[in-house]
């Protein structure tokens, strides 16, 4: 035999060889990716199923929540009638033109401030207390003197 | 003559082989930490979302709440007078 087909034999096994060392490594490397990915296709399961439901509850408990906030802003507009805007707006600063949209009302947003004297008046007047000495006019008042409410405008 | 030259295209061919094995070797074992880390992540938010289920509860809180306003309102509404 020739040394240089030796050589050209030894160099195919060589070939062959370094070909099944890597592709036997890569089976290895696939084997444990494959492995990884099913342990994370558990946990990946998992998590959609926790969270499935979450949609549907968040949804019931802002129904809820709706239903209660229109509840009592048409509790608050009947008993408060043209200063619910104004009350609405002095505890929630902001709040009072978006609660005029809701409820479809038009006008202007008079801040009512810390106190609220009518509503003072009526509690004192079903408590039986006497009226406070030196109560500010309320809102609707000063503007029933000038003729125009804001919120008729 | 005609074989030596096979020979040396036969080891240039070789060296070529082993560095492209190589590449993917070393390719797939980056995807296999990768995985393995991804695996790790999916189980800690897995377990973050145990908490998941309290929103039931939650919302049936947020029922008696609005029920106990709904109560409120109405009693309100018999106490004082209308605007």
């Amino acid at each position: 035999m020739e040394p240089a087909v030796l050589v050209i034999i030894v160099l195919i096994a060589l070939i062959v060889g370094a070909l099944a060392l890597y592709l036997g490594m890569t089976i290895r490397a696939l084997l444990k990716i494959n492995q990884g990915l099913g342990v994370a296709l558990v946990s990946v399961g998992e998590i959609a199923s926790k969270t499935a439901p979450v949609n549907g509850v968040l949804d019931a408990i802002n129904a809820t929540l709706l239903a209660g906030r229109n509840l009592l802003e048409g509790l608050f507009l009947q008993k408060a009638g043209p200063d619910a805007a104004g009350l609405v707006e002095s505890a929630f600063p902001g709040e009072g033109a978006r609660f005029l949209a809701r409820v479809g009302r038009r006008g202007e947003v008079v801040h009512i401030g810390e106190t609220y004297p009518r509503g003072e008046a009526i509690l004192n007047s079903l408590l039986g207390a006497p009226p406070p000495s030196a109560a500010p006019p309320a809102p609707v008042a000063r503007m029933s003197a000038l003729g125009t409410r804001p919120w008729e405008r | 003559m005609i074989l030596w030259i096979v020979a040396l295209v036969l080891v240039l061919a070789a060296l070529l082989l082993v560095y492209l094995l190589k590449g993917i070797v070393d390719a797939a074992r980056t995807i296999e930490h990768r995985v393995e880390a991804i695996a790790g992540v999916a189980a800690a938010g897995s377990k973050d979302l145990d908490a998941v289920i309290e929103l039931v509860a939650t919302q049936s809180y947020i029922g008696q709440v609005v029920d106990g306003l709904a109560n409120y309102g109405g009693s309100l509404n018999a106490a004082l007078p209308d605007a």
